[in-house]
């Protein structure tokens, strides 16, 4: 018994010492460890004044040597501190270790200590955790909203803008009023071939404006009220006040505001796009409308209303339908235009007369007819402002969808008489810079892409693809490289713009200051579909029904695909795939990869040739007669 | 006589280790690139590139578990000896810590699990899912004989445990909702590809490979300070694995018992639970009526659905927060500020970060890393509503679970919490009375 207590007390001491070993081994590690992370052995302030003395001095060999010794001292002294902290390291565990079998030891050799306490009321205890879990519940959830509320949830949308930058869709900026304002006045007022109208020009223009309505006259009358008021300041005042109207950057990346998406470049940022449908079961199918009047436009999308437009030879009109419900909201009726022609221009089957599709900014919505009425209503339906461009003098009929870019309406007017592309005021529909093109008849539509340093609109005709400053008309730079009547719009990623025309060749440029044609092709070629592209791919589709792939870098073709009932609308890339739609409402949907890799082939069950818009979880294509919203 | 036998026990170990060392591969020098030459004659030490496991020496880990696991179900059920369970912890703790320096282990085969399921090119080993599975089928069969003396995370924290203090059930019952959120992130993360947190965060892993950053010694360095009077901390606040062990023991078939026949009310067990794991006889002489019981209970089981709700809002909102840990959505944030911030590179003291210069000379783009990092955030959204949503269930059960009160009249061992250490049977007076 005596022994055993003995024995106990001996190891008790053992613990004590091993304990205490084992503590003072922790400090001094901590310390030491404190000074082997400070020190940098070849960065010593003593080495550094060496080494410059030496720099002044290179032939001193004495104080070489010296910085040399140092430098040895400072390392070895740097290595026995990493291995004073290994070998305390090892003492701690073994310390650890002996006190730890020292207290099992006791431990084992103790009676067991019985504590009889007062027993817990179970049920207070129960009642007890039920409140402090559902408070640490409301904490929890308190804390992350917080936390979640101070990033902004901001991050996914800064990394597609950046994309988009980098991919070279366009992202137009904040509304930051005053600096892009004046940079527009100032470049404006430089360029030659750039038709600035004057005060008096501009009032006219906003007489042409009045509609027949009373308010609208009213409208009319404060407006050119305002403008008489105004001297050679207001061109500058003016736009300020509107310059803040724009959207932002994520208003335009969360919307689908116009034809082939944000930019016009064939790239939609939306997510959870549905891949399998078939409208001819109603198979996720979420509605169907009918439009009333006939149209190849497609449509475009802002928020929760889809627009498109219908024409006949007598009627024109554009459409706002429920994005949810499908349900017609207004219709916007377009006549009484001043300079509108009697009667439409005659056009073909496969143009139609309401061939170009719509733009929006979310504050307003832009329509142009096969006409040249060019017209803009509020989200509501009130007609803002509307005049005609003259007759487009086109014989498929005027085709060149709009494009925004901040408070610039741009208009590609590649008619026969006097070609031109236009940038309108989107307030007031008077234009605010006016290029004349050397080019023939065209059907394509401007891209607006940030090609880096800066933002360019570009477009296409015969014999060439032009870049011009969307703020100013300035043209940026000008490759000959195509003939003949150019339906395709461009594409543009990564530097290169790709443009490709029927029975002449498809081409990439590599933009900058001083463009060139990086490669070109003759085996397929596209006369409606414009092309898609990233980085490394380029695809394209033609109205025979081929479809393909290339390397955006080298034009090598890295599949092909056939398909009879060919194409007239263009591809669509979003979400890593392809959604590409046959002249029969049929939707190849493939993935953008090197090699081909189906993921479906949807049916519309009526003939499609419009290009689909995109929305979070849905899709909305355009049929010969029905609209329709796909998802789930 | 007591001495001549820990001298004998440690020549065993001794004589084990030596064993074990002796049956790994030697080394395997190798040198793929030419050494560069020194004038002043240094040698340059040759390359030690270590030999993968061998396939048999990973079947010989699952062997020595299955072993173990037997052997500790054997001693607690049959034998009833929590000394015999203390010597298998030591065995655990130089096998599976020391020599296989805690890998592989249980606790983190989760995440391999996860991945494997969420990501098909990631072929996980037999061996981990060995080492997944066997101890939650033993768990499904005789409690947490895992966490009594196998596994090594638990041991060396058992080891430690020298006055242990009684929590307040409220307060354990509280905490012991952590695992929970740790099992959701380390699923959340694994299958996302982002990282391994349950071993980057192993806090003693430093221990077992006698290497580690400072910081997780010192993590490490607390856990077991803190099992001295808080018994095993991390097994019972933190460890992802034990959230499945605790659901599998509820319905084991055969589980450990306190007294091998008859409860007789003495109370000696009544604190012996290190780890409050002894539920207690119902002293209660009026019992609460029935109706509010049952009330309670449905109000609670009601509002279960509207917390899931709110975890799937809270996580759809926490997404981005959750996402920025992804090491390419870091790289992401951090060209993006670099990009924003151009001026910064003109200052003659900046230097470009190691993983931004890595990846530009990788030669990709950093419009392909932000459609990276998209998709990744978008991972996470989805992720982050299943973590909530998940999160939400976890909360309303169990508060659902407290409103239902279980009378007993005998101790019991809580079969999901209890880990089977076996230390509460040393204090049953009927045991001994038996024997």
């Amino acid at each position: 018994m005596s022994s055993n207590k003995t024995n106990i007390n001996l190891w008790k001491r053992i613990a004590q010492i091993a304990g205490i070993f084992a503590f003072v081994i922790s400090v001094i590690l901590i310390i030491n460890y404190a000074q082997y992370k400070t020190i940098d052995p070849v960065n010593t302030e003593l080495i550094n004044s060496l080494v410059e003395n030496l720099n002044h001095n290179p032939a001193d060999s004495l104080l070489r040597q010296q910085i040399r010794t140092v430098d040895l001292l400072s390392r070895k002294a740097y290595f026995t501190n990493q291995w004073q902290v290994r070998t305390g390291g090892y003492l701690l565990l073994l310390s650890l270790a002996v006190l730890v079998i020292a207290m099992q030891i006791i431990k084992s050799n103790t009676p067991k200590e019985v504590v009889v306490g007062e027993t817990e009321n179970s049920f207070l205890e129960q009642k007890n955790a039920r409140k402090w879990i559902s408070i640490s519940g409301i904490v929890l959830v308190g804390i992350a909203l917080f936390l979640a509320l101070l990033t902004h949830n901001d991050l996914s949308n800064e990394f597609t803008i950046a994309s988009m930058k980098d991919g070279g869709v366009d992202a137009p900026v904040e509304n930051k009023v005053s600096d892009n304002e004046t940079v527009i006045i100032k470049d404006s007022s430089e360029k030659e071939d750039i038709v600035l109208n004057d005060d008096t020009e501009k009032a006219e223009e906003v007489e042409e404006v009045v509609s027949n309505t009373k308010e609208q006259a009213q409208e009319v009358k404060t407006e050119k009220k305002i403008v008489a008021e105004t001297n050679e300041k207001k061109a500058v005042v003016e736009p300020e006040k509107k310059l803040s109207e724009y959207p932002s950057e994520e208003e335009i990346i969360g919307n689908h505001p116009s034809f082939r998406g944000p930019g016009g470049n064939g790239i939609s940022y939306r997510k959870n796009i549905p891949i399998s449908w078939d409208a001819t079961t109603g198979d996720n199918v979420v509605w169907k409308v009918e439009i009333p009047l006939h149209g190849y436009n497609s449509p475009i999308i802002w928020e929760d209303k889809i627009f498109v437009s219908g024409a006949n030879s007598a009627q024109r009109e554009v459409y706002c339908i429920d994005r949810n419900s499908g349900k017609i909201l207004w219709t916007g009726e377009v006549k009484d235009i001043e300079g509108s022609p009697a009667t439409s221009p005659e056009v073909t089957e496969d143009t139609g007369q309401a061939a170009p599709s719509l733009t929006t900014d979310g504050r307003r919505v832009y329509a142009i007819f096969a006409n040249g009425d060019i017209i803009a209503f509020d989200m509501e339906g009130n007609r803002v402002w509307a005049r005609n461009l003259g007759d487009p003098n086109n014989h498929y009929g005027h085709s060149s969808s709009l494009m925004l870019y901040q408070n610039v309406l741009i208009v590609q007017y590649d008619i026969k008489k006097s070609p031109k592309v236009m940038g309108l005021d989107f307030s007031t529909g008077k234009t605010l810079w006016e290029t004349p093109r050397k080019v023939k008849v065209s059907w394509a539509s401007p891209v607006v892409v940030n090609t880096g340093n800066r933002t360019e609109v570009i477009l296409f005709a015969e014999p060439s693809v032009d870049s011009y400053d969307p703020l100013t008309g300035k043209l940026n730079w000008s490759v000959k490289c195509t003939y003949g009547e150019v339906g395709p719009s461009v594409a543009y990623a990564d530097g290169l713009v790709f443009a490709v025309n029927e029975y002449a060749k498809l081409v990439a440029i590599k933009t900058g200051e001083n463009p060139e044609i990086l490669w070109e092709s003759t085996d397929y070629m596209s006369d409606v579909p414009s092309p898609v592209a990233t980085e490394e791919l380029m695809f394209m589709a033609t109205s025979y029904g081929v479809y393909l792939c290339y390397d955006a870098k080298t034009g090598d073709i890295l599949w092909e695909q056939e398909n009879d009932n060919g194409f007239y609308s263009s591809p669509m890339m979003v979400e890593g795939k392809i959604y590409l739609m046959d002249m029969q409402g049929i939707m190849h949907i493939f993935k953008a990869s090197r090699e081909y890799e189906s993921i479906g082939d949807c049916p519309l069950g009526e003939d499609g040739m419009t290009t689909p818009a995109f929305a979070d979880g849905k899709i909305y294509i355009r049929g010969n007669k029905h609209l329709f919203c796909i998802g789930k | 006589m007591r001495y001549s036998r820990i001298k004998t026990y440690i020549i065993k170990i001794v004589f084990f280790i030596t064993i074990l060392m002796s049956l790994q591969a030697i080394d395997v020098q190798a040198q793929r690139f030419p050494k560069p030459e020194f004038d002043s004659g240094h040698i340059q030490p040759e390359t030690q590139v270590p030999v993968p496991r061998s396939d048999f020496m990973e079947f010989f880990d699952v062997f020595v578990l299955i072993v173990a696991l037997s052997v500790v179900s054997w001693l607690v059920l049959k034998k009833r000896s929590r000394r015999g369970v203390f010597w298998v912890s030591i065995f655990s703790i130089l096998y599976f810590g020391f020599y296989r320096e805690g890998c592989v282990c249980s606790v983190g085969s989760i995440q391999n699990v996860a991945l494997a399921l969420f990501n098909p090119g990631y072929k996980i080993p037999l061996t981990v899912i060995a080492f997944f599975v066997i101890p939650l089928v033993y768990s499904l069969l005789f409690g947490r004989v895992f966490c009594a003396g196998v596994c090594p995370l638990g041991a060396i924290q058992d080891i430690f445990i020298w006055k242990p203090q009684q929590m307040k059930s409220w307060l354990q019952k509280l905490l012991g909702l952590i695992p929970y959120i740790y099992f959701g992130l380390a699923i959340l993360y694994a299958a996302t590809s982002t990282d391994f947190i349950i071993c980057r965060y192993d806090p003693f892993i430093g221990f077992y490979r006698l290497d580690a950053d400072f910081l997780m010694f010192l993590l490490g360095g607390v856990f077991l300070l803190t099992s001295v009077f808080i018994a095993r901390p991390y097994c019972r606040f933190f460890c992802p694995y034990g959230v499945l062990l605790n659901l599998f023991s509820r319905v084991s078939r055969q589980h450990m018992t306190i007294t091998p026949s008859k409860c007789i009310q003495c109370k000696l067990c009544e604190n012996s639970c290190p780890f409050g794991a002894i539920e207690e006889p119902d002293m209660l002489k009026i019992r609460e009526p029935r109706k509010n019981t049952v009330r309670r209970f449905l109000i609670l089981a009601a509002i279960i659905p509207a917390l899931i709700i709110v975890g799937v809002y809270t996580g759809s909102q926490f997404h981005e927060n959750l996402a920025m840990v992804h090491p390419k959505v870091r790289l992401a944030q951090d060209i993006l500020e670099q990009k924003n911030n151009p001026e910064i590179q003109n200052d003659s003291e900046y230097v470009e970060p190691l993983e931004i210069e890595a990846y530009r000379s990788a030669g990709k783009s950093d419009q392909q890393l932000f459609t990276e990092a998209n998709e990744i955030i978008e991972d996470f959204y989805v992720g982050g509503m299943i973590l909530g949503g998940f999160l939400g269930l976890v909360f309303g059960l169990t508060l659902a679970g407290l409103s239902i009160f279980t009378y007993r009249t005998d101790y019991e061992p809580n079969k999901g919490e209890c880990l089977s250490c076996a230390r509460c049977m040393d204090y049953c007076p009927v045991e001994t009375t038996n024997s």
